[in-house]
């Protein structure tokens, strides 16, 4: 099989893991998987587990919770997996290519939550102003995961394409503060949505509870299933010393 | 229209439910995923266009919790649209209070046992598959188990929300309480979305100041008096912009990205 072919198949492969993590979650875009279908792909099966199997170690920590986008470990896998068969075999280079690889993985991750994904679900939401079901799916399933193609396959092409030299060229190339910036606003960009919610809610006169909430989480550092169990309290509170009174 | 939701009705938003993290953005999160999923409920009840714009409108608001265990505020929501459509005796306003109510104690059980569990202790075993020189049983014992965890949980999560749904949404009827929903669930949305701001609106400002030997540091200060008052503070200003001064979300996002950017360049937020 030529590079080109095997670079094209993999970044096929990558693609749909993409998909798969963005829908159905059967889970083949973990290295576990990875690393071995990209070995099978590039003709070297055995550095395909140890690569896929290393970089699992590397992330099995990781997980997602909330908004935080994790550093990728999917094409980070494919990509560390191609270019250490490239380079006769080895974990060395591939754990080397693995973590900056995440990191560009991130960054893709958070433009297309942040800007793409944003630009997206306003078009959800024209196409359901105007009872567009074809519009809905259109823009919420089909554009959003062929976007993954763009975002993740090409990269993953050029990067087995081209090689080392090539992927070490762009990782330098970012400025590591657009990086952080990017990041910084990701984390504040919540309360935005929040405050919509907020907008959303009827009954106004409540808003100390959501003070309560903050202050709970705040001070007392509980988490959000704690939250979750303080919020069943306050209502049942505010049941019986309030609804069921007035009833008797 | 007094139809009930058939099996097939059910699979279909099983289907739809699978995009929940399609369109996932940082503004309102699985908003668009949620209102897919809840197409084929809201195809299915509502003729008038007005009421069906409504029921779509409604969905697309800010809604985030685990992937997979979005199935069962799916399940629930889907109920609930029924009982408005087909009875009208409960406040449209009380479905997205409840569903907001589920987000945070499914996206601690989602994240804490799928993520944190399951996958882990999968992944686990099949390294230990791989270096015991099984081969490819680890990826497909690691595949079929995920497979067996996210879509086993997702159909549950449709089929029984959706029954335990009509079953609440009927005590709650019979038991007179249908009025007081919309108030018990506001209490429940506000109480969580307070409580999630310190984890999920993080802003720091690591800027030092020395005098002599002491060096005070910002984040630090603000931490001991109130952790995360910076956040809260950003949120209450966002809800003041889109409340008050009508300002659209997008500008806002665009607006918090480029806060993001250049504060991190001038080294003011990190």
């Amino acid at each position: 099989m030529s590079l080109f072919m095997q670079a094209f198949l993999v970044a096929v492969f990558v693609t749909i893991a993409f998909i798969d993590s963005h829908t159905t979650q059967i889970h083949i875009f973990r290295p576990v998987v990875v690393g071995p279908v990209v070995g099978l792909i590039m003709g070297d099966v055995q550095t395909g587990f140890a690569v896929g199997v290393t970089v699992k170690l590397m992330f099995l920590a990781v997980i997602f919770v909330g908004t935080a986008v994790p550093p990728n470990p999917t094409i980070s896998t494919a990509i560390a997996t191609g270019i250490a068969i490239l380079a006769g075999g080895g974990t060395d280079i591939a754990v080397a290519t693995a973590l900056p690889v995440s990191f560009i993985g991130q960054v893709a991750e958070t433009v297309q939550n942040s800007v793409i994904n944003v630009f997206f679900m306003h078009r959800v939401e024209k196409a359901a102003e105007k009872l567009n079901t074809r519009g809905i799916v259109l823009n919420n399933l089909v554009l959003p995961m062929a976007v993954n193609a763009i975002l993740y396959g090409v990269p993953t092409f050029l990067a087995i394409y081209f090689g080392a030299a090539y992927v070490q060229g762009i990782i330098d190339a970012i400025p590591d503060k657009i990086i952080t910036g990017l990041s910084v606003g990701g984390s504040m960009i919540g309360a935005v949505g929040f405050a919509l919610l907020l907008n959303s809610i009827k009954a106004k006169k409540f808003w100390p509870f959501c003070l309560l909430g903050f202050f709970m989480a705040s001070y007392l550092g509980i988490n959000m299933v704690g939250i979750a169990v303080f919020a069943v309290v306050c209502v049942a509170m505010f049941y019986y010393f309030k609804i069921a009174d007035e009833k008797a | 229209m007094s139809a009930k939701l058939t099996n097939k009705d059910l699979w279909k938003v099983f289907l739809h439910q699978l995009t929940i993290r399609g369109a996932n953005n940082y503004e309102r999160q699985q908003n668009a995923g949620f209102t897919e999923a809840m197409m084929p409920v809201i195809e299915k009840y509502y003729d008038d266009p007005e009421e069906k714009r409504e029921a779509y409108a409604r969905h697309m608001e800010y809604f985030l919790t685990n992937d997979i265990t979005s199935a069962i505020p799916v399940g629930v929501a889907a109920a609930m649209e029924e009982r408005y459509a087909t009875e009208g005796d409960i406040d449209p306003d009380s479905i997205n209070a409840v569903k907001t109510a589920l987000m945070g104690p499914l996206a601690g059980l989602g994240d804490s046992l799928l993520n944190g569990t399951a996958r882990p202790i999968l992944a686990g075993l099949a390294i230990s598959f791989i270096n015991s020189g099984l081969g490819w049983f680890g990826p497909l014992f690691f595949v079929i188990g995920m497979a067996i965890v996210s879509l086993g949980v997702r159909y549950l999560g449709v089929f029984q929300g959706y029954k335990q749904g009509v079953k609440f949404v009927q005590t709650i009827q019979s038991s007179g309480l249908i009025s007081k929903i919309s108030d018990l669930a506001a209490i429940a949305a506000f109480t969580i979305v307070g409580g999630f701001i310190p984890a999920l609106v993080v802003i720091n400002i690591p800027l030092e100041y020395t005098s002599g030997d002491t060096v005070l540091n910002i984040q630090e200060i603000l931490d001991g008096l109130m952790p995360g008052v910076l956040g809260l503070i950003y949120t209450g200003v966002m809800y003041w912009l889109i409340s008050k001064k009508k300002i659209s979300a997008v500008k806002l996002i665009l607006v918090t990205m480029i806060v993001g950017i250049i504060g991190a360049y001038c080294g003011i937020l990190g």
